[in-house]
């Protein structure tokens, strides 16, 4: 073992130019791989944050203008939701598949004051549902309750990034304060946990309390319920459907008209995004093998020119006794040391620079409108895939070995003395 | 029996043209002999060698060496047989580069699957043995080619081998060299009575050995018994 690492060490000290670049095509191979896949992870893990927020299975329920006249009404009448719609669609016509029932404002946009901090915010009434549908995540108090709903009480929920900022630096003392929101005062009584992909500015008043500020009447602006018992694409196309047919049917909205009245299926959505995530994954890996290969093309060509020049020492080698194997041996020892020392350094820096796109693009917040977004988060690769990298790399360079070691010990050791 | 029995020996290589290089070579060489094969270029001098030291094949006859076959071996068995019952000295040395002295005469105990510390200890003593102890750290092209040559003949010897191939040993060294390594080369048959088979263009180098092979054109001419050293008149090197 020792002898041939030796033999190695002074092969490669022999041509350092020619080692470096070697080394230098095998680094940059196995370095795009880890960063390709760290950002696709990054990637992965940005749109997987900004989806597990929400229950998968669950509609979301908005109205808009017509596009169509239909029963004596032009186009262009601006729908909306009601009441009544919310009654139909927890009443026994959709009990088989809908379970928990929704409503939500419109939203405001207010600034959030206490003492002499400020943080803006964009305040919507919901029901107490909302929680369990939206999987609101509470890090400190209690969420809105019926109770709360029931006597229209002036509380807040507000997110635990403008609570921190709030009370610079200590959200779980802003439970139980009362905070300014435009020209009114509420109280404090839950914060939830804003992860760290979206800067979420949302607040949460009761639904009651926000229409009896805001506006009395019943005008409801957006309706979502879970639901249970449809699993394909085709049962969901058909319940939405039959669901429109009916809400359509009260606004007098045509049975084509696809504007007065939309659905956002977040479970067929999903559906959707893990089917265009698993495309980009094998992408990702598709690219990053190929730019491998070149890596691996390189040592492959680099051994054959070595063992071209080698070719005058292996005849010596032979003439004093080295068998085949040996000196096949001596090649794809080389040609694997080579790869993995590399391959191992440009793993190192891959890593590096994946931290480098957290602290850098990853910090940076896309602002969406109403939500701010991580572009990347945690972009990085598992230290599985980063070993499964390397083993591949060193099996590339046995291949990359073989095929000129093969050639070289297959030379007869006359012709390979006479070689200069 | 003799240790190297050639019977009508033939090779042709085939090159395009085909070109008869043996034709029938039958050649005794028995156990301590030193023996020189002389011929002009072209003679199959170097072929012989080549055929003697397993480096290269025959096409018909027999070569049996020290009773042995040597005819379509496996690779394997050949550098087997090259490495226990052959040492080679070349005319240009054929040392490897980047090893030291003591490191290239290490290699054919390598090889056999000899430790380090044993392969080092043993290269030093052949090393201190042909006087050169002192250059067993310097590379190939920090010595002069008479040290050279001598590291290549510590390397031939280190697996006490049954004989020795010396291809014009002498062809890249100075008259004065020359004559040192073919002293060398006798002192060794004479003492450890090894057998030695020096192919070489040189009168002046040939009668220094016992026995002159004459070659020409493929096959054996004269024989002649040289145990006076004066096949032309007195030892004339150069």
């Amino acid at each position: 073992m020792r002898d041939i690492f030796y033999e190695i060490y002074c092969s490669l000290s022999q041509n350092k130019l020619r080692t470096a670049l070697t080394g230098f095509a095998v680094s940059w191979g196995i370095f795009l791989l880890i960063c390709l896949l760290g950002a696709g992870n990054g990637l992965m893990n940005s749109f997987m944050g900004n989806m597990s927020d929400y229950v998968s299975r669950s509609m979301h329920v908005e109205s808009w203008q017509t596009s169509k006249p239909y029963a004596g009404y032009k186009e262009g009448r601006r729908i909306y939701l009601d009441e009544g719609d919310v009654d139909i669609t927890a009443g026994p016509l959709f009990s088989d598949h809908v379970d928990v029932v929704a409503k939500q404002t419109e939203g405001t946009s207010v600034k959030l004051t206490y003492g002499r901090e400020s943080v803006d915010g964009y305040l919507t009434g919901v029901t107490d549902t909302y929680r369990e549908l939206e999987k609101v995540q509470m890090s400190a108090g209690r969420f809105i309750s019926p109770l709360d709903m029931a006597q229209k009480r002036k509380v807040i929920i507000i997110g635990s990034g403008q609570a921190a900022e709030l009370s610079r630096g200590n959200p779980e003392s802003m439970l139980g304060k009362w905070i300014g929101a435009g020209n009114i005062s509420l109280q404090v009584i839950g914060i939830y946990h804003t992860d760290e992909s979206r800067m979420q500015r949302g607040v949460n008043i009761p639904y009651t309390t926000y229409k009896a500020i805001f506006n009395s009447d019943d005008k409801v602006d957006a309706i979502s319920f879970s639901f249970h018992g449809l699993e394909t694409l085709e049962d969901n196309k058909a319940f939405e459907d039959e669901y429109k047919a009916v809400l359509k049917a009260r606004h007098d909205i045509a049975p084509d008209d696809e504007m007065g009245l939309w659905i956002w299926n977040r479970f067929t959505g999903n559906l959707e995004m893990s089917k265009a995530e698993n495309i980009i994954r094998i992408a990702l890996w598709i690219l990053g093998l190929l730019t491998l290969v070149s890596g691996i093309v390189g040592v492959s060509n680099i051994m054959l020119i070595a063992v071209r020049e080698r070719t005058h020492e292996f005849g010596i080698r032979k003439a004093l006794g080295a068998r085949p194997r040996d000196i096949m041996k001596l090649i794809i020892a080389e040609s694997v040391t080579i790869t993995a020392i590399f391959g191992y350094i440009g793993m190192f820096l891959g890593i590096v620079a994946c931290e480098v796109m957290d602290k850098t693009i990853g910090a940076r917040a896309v602002n969406i409108g109403f939500d701010e977004i991580r572009m990347l988060v945690n972009p990085s690769v598992g230290i599985d895939t980063a070993f499964l990298a390397t083993l591949l790399l060193i099996v590339a360079g046995t291949v990359a070995g073989a095929i000129p070691a093969r050639k070289a010990t297959h030379v007869k050791p006359i012709e390979a003395l006479r070689a200069e | 029996m003799a240790l190297i029995e050639l019977r009508d020996i033939n090779k042709t290589y085939d090159n395009g043209q085909p070109l008869h290089v043996l034709k029938g070579i039958d050649l005794d060489i028995g156990r301590g002999e030193f023996v020189s094969i002389m011929g002009a270029s072209g003679s199959g001098k170097s072929t012989l060698l080549n055929i003697l030291g397993i480096l290269d094949n025959y096409d018909t006859g027999t070569y049996h060496l020290d009773g042995k076959l040597i005819k379509n071996l496996s690779e394997v068995q050949a550098a087997s047989y090259r490495n226990r019952m052959i040492g080679f000295i070349f005319q240009s040395f054929n040392l490897i580069g980047y090893k030291n002295a003591v490191e290239n005469v290490e290699l054919p105990l390598y090889y056999q699957g000899v430790g380090r510390r044993e392969r080092h200890e043993k290269a030093m003593a052949f090393l201190e043995k042909l006087g050169i102890a002192d250059w067993a750290s310097h590379f190939p092209n920090e010595m002069s080619g008479g040290q050279k040559q001598r590291v290549a003949i510590a390397r031939a010897l280190i697996t006490s081998p049954q004989i020795i191939l010396a291809d014009e040993p002498t062809g890249a060294l100075d008259s004065v060299t020359s004559v040192e390594v073919m002293h060398l080369l006798k002192e060794l048959n004479a003492q450890e009575g090894i057998t030695i088979v020096v192919v070489t263009h040189e009168s002046g180098v040939a009668n220094e050995t016992d026995k002159i092979i004459h070659i020409r054109d493929g096959v054996i001419g004269r024989i002649e018994e040289n145990r006076q050293h004066n096949a032309w008149g007195g030892p004339i090197i150069k």
